[in-house]
């Protein structure tokens, strides 16, 4: 491979550089300390402790059942952490709460309302008047580009449109932190792509903190400031890498000697872990035997 | 019409004429089977109805009589040179023809009932009409916030369930009399039986359509701000409707088979009184006549129902638009649809 003649993946342009010398410098938005979840006598999450700056960006990435999904579920106060604290401006969280928008892979819009009262619904709970909610819905709607659609119901559109509409439903309430678990896990590469620049697009419009689970390396490369790579056996946190690739971002820096080293990194990591176990023989053969793929 | 396309596709769908034709066999089949066995002399007709009744002394005009009996007494005086017997072969009484029914369908609305006191048909239906509204309509009002709680705090699960699970298995007949002797013996005890009938299996069929709603759409709420208030009235509420809907048409039509239990406690009314009461009179055409009233109104109360029903949920998947409303989107759809290709993303 061409790991021979890759950069570090610590190596940061000056710009880069001066970006994250900046981004430290904001608030801390979230703070996690010592989290531990155990499900019964299974420990998933082991002292965790992290902190998201202020309009950060961070991607968390991780074998499969890591605990990704019950950090983010622990953080929206879906999930009540065994032990350490979830802290969001300084402020204890326990349960769920508007300051906490999420995205969930599955598709979660409420089938009865239209897309324009799918919206409206947090606000509308919040104790907005009708009217309020009405317009705001509609700026909202405009920022994903579904206008033309208001008036649907989720069943009639695809599935790139109803995440947008969650995108659109969730940052309606104003959130500190926008929690998205695989978003666009069920969507096909395409859709998924245009996804991504669109979520980068609107991240930079909206004053919004966003947590990113994925499994994709090149999605979380690409949207990420910095990428949590969580473990298991034992659960830990890996490393917390700062992608060196400049921002804006484009498809076109896929193959940048940057994306490419934390892209190496990041499966050196995760692969590295995941030792593949020997699969075992079939008793049965099923092909002939001068059939052989290899 | 999908031509070339087989009848017979697993989970397939057919098109509306083959759909249409599916109906109309549906019911001339049974219809068919029962002209059959009414006109054609060599199907069944077990017996002989007299026209001539001969030499044979206990013979009546019109009488019926078994065919083997016929045919021994006909041998007889065949053997014995006397006058022979005539009759045509007919079913029992409790078999009417169509016609007949059909007959009596009519005379039931337009002649007054037998015996004075007695109540014409559509009287009777009335009444048990009211019955079930009243029976199922309290059950509704109690049963259905219950089920809901139920279903969506555990707390109430556990507090009630288990009595009401325990309860359901007594069955509401061993109620009768003990109703009788609360509430009297007309109307009430009769309503109290429909509610017995209805509400325990009420609780738990509509307690577990509330846990099959996706909890993931509790999730979101959550994180949008909901308290346990809107998330009842704003996701839950919303959020079963069509199925619950579903479920009380399907508690309606168990609501029915109480009635018979029901009518026959304290003094008999409704249409089972009525059915039992020409039966006494061997009236079985007006028998026949009364239950397929019962049917038509059965068939015809969920068809509306069903209608209704996809009126009020018009954001389910696959539901059949009405016509006004599928000419009012077809406006909005036409200018969206071209849209669609470029903002599919
Ligand atoms: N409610 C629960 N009860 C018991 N165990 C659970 C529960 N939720 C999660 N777990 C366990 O915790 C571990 C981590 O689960 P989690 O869903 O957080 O992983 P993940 O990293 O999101 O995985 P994936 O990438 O497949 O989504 C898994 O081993 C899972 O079995
Ligand atoms: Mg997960």
């Amino acid at each position: 491979m061409q790991t021979l003649n890759l950069p570090s993946h610590l190596d940061q342009s000056p710009e880069v550089a001066a970006r994250f010398s900046k981004l430290k410098s904001r608030p801390v938005i979230l703070d996690v300390k010592h989290l531990n979840k155990t499900f019964h006598t299974h420990t998933t999450l082991n002292d965790i402790s992290l902190q998201v700056f202020r309009r950060e960006f961070m991607c968390v990435v991780g074998p499969s059942g890591c605990g990704k999904s019950t950090l983010i579920r622990i953080i929206a106060g879906l999930e009540t952490p065994t032990s350490g604290d979830v802290l969001l401006e300084g402020t204890q969280v326990s349960a769920p709460g508007s300051d906490r928008g999420m995205v969930f892979q599955g598709y979660t819009l409420f089938p009865w309302l239209t897309v324009k009262k799918n919206v409206m619904f947090g606000l509308e709970i919040g104790g907005r008047s009708p009217v309020e909610s009405e317009s705001e819905a509609r700026q909202w709607i405009d920022l994903v580009g579904l206008s033309k659609f208001e008036n649907s119901y989720p069943h009639e559109l695809s599935g790139g449109m109803k995440q947008r509409v969650a995108i659109a439903r969730a940052l309606a309430n104003n959130p500190r932190i926008l929690l998205m678990d695989e978003p666009f896990g069920a969507l096909d590469a395409q859709t998924r792509c245009k996804m991504q620049s669109y979520l980068l697009e609107i991240w930079k419009r909206v004053d919004v903190t966003i947590m990113f689970v994925t499994h994709d390396l090149d999605e979380a490369i690409y949207l990420s400031d910095r990428i949590l790579v969580l473990g298991t056996n034992p659960s830990r946190i890996m490393e917390v890498i700062e992608v060196p690739v400049p921002r804006p971002r484009s498809s076109s820096q896929f193959l940048s000697p940057e994306f490419l080293a934390t892209k190496a990194r990041l499966e050196e990591l995760i692969h590295g872990t995941e030792e593949a176990e020997p699969m075992p023989l079939p008793k049965i053969r099923l092909t002939h035997a001068g059939d052989d793929v290899e | 019409m999908s031509k070339g396309k087989k009848w017979l596709v697993p989970f397939g769908t057919l098109s509306e004429p083959r759909q249409l034709i599916l109906l109309w066999i549906s019911f001339t089949l049974p219809l068919a089977v029962w002209a059959i066995v009414s006109y054609v002399p060599f199907v069944w007709h077990p017996l002989v109805k007299i026209d001539d009744p001969g030499d044979v002394s206990y013979f009546t005009r019109d009488a019926l009589i078994e065919r083997t009996t016929f045919k021994a007494e006909n041998a007889k005086l065949a053997a014995s040179g006397g006058h022979i017997a005539t009759g045509t072969p007919a079913n029992p009484v409790f078999l009417p023809a169509p016609h007949e029914v059909a007959v009596a369908f009519y005379k039931s609305f337009t002649t007054p009932p037998k015996r004075k006191g007695d109540k014409w048909l559509h009287e009777s239906l009335w009444q048990s009409i009211q019955v079930i509204f009243w029976g199922f309509l309290w059950s509704s009002v109690v049963g259905v916030p219950i089920g809901i709680l139920c279903g969506t705090f555990p707390f109430f699960s556990r507090i009630t369930e288990p009595f009401v699970d325990f309860t359901r298995y007594m069955p509401a007949p061993a109620f009768g009399a003990l109703a009788v002797a609360v509430l009297g013996i007309y109307e009430a005890p009769k309503i109290a039986i429909i509610f017995i009938g209805t509400f325990f299996q009420q609780v738990l069929v509509i307690a577990n359509t509330t846990r099959k709603l996706d909890t993931s759409l509790v999730e979101a709420a959550q994180t949008l701000g909901a308290n346990r208030r809107q998330l009842l009235f704003r996701v839950v509420v919303p959020g079963i409707a069509v199925d619950l809907y579903n479920d009380m048409r399907i508690l309606l039509g168990w609501a029915w088979t109480y009635l018979i239990v029901a009518e026959y406690i304290g003094a008999s009314s409704g249409i089972t009184f009525f059915i039992n009461q020409q039966a006494k009179y061997r009236i079985y055409d007006n028998v026949f006549a009364a239950i397929i009233i019962i049917g038509i109104i059965g068939f015809t109360s969920d068809r509306i129902l069903d209608w209704i029903g996809r009126q009020l949920f018009p954001w389910q998947k696959g539901v059949k638009k009405s016509l006004l409303r599928a000419i009012l989107d077809r406006r909005r759809n036409s200018t969206q649809n071209t849209e669609t290709a470029n903002a599919n993303a």
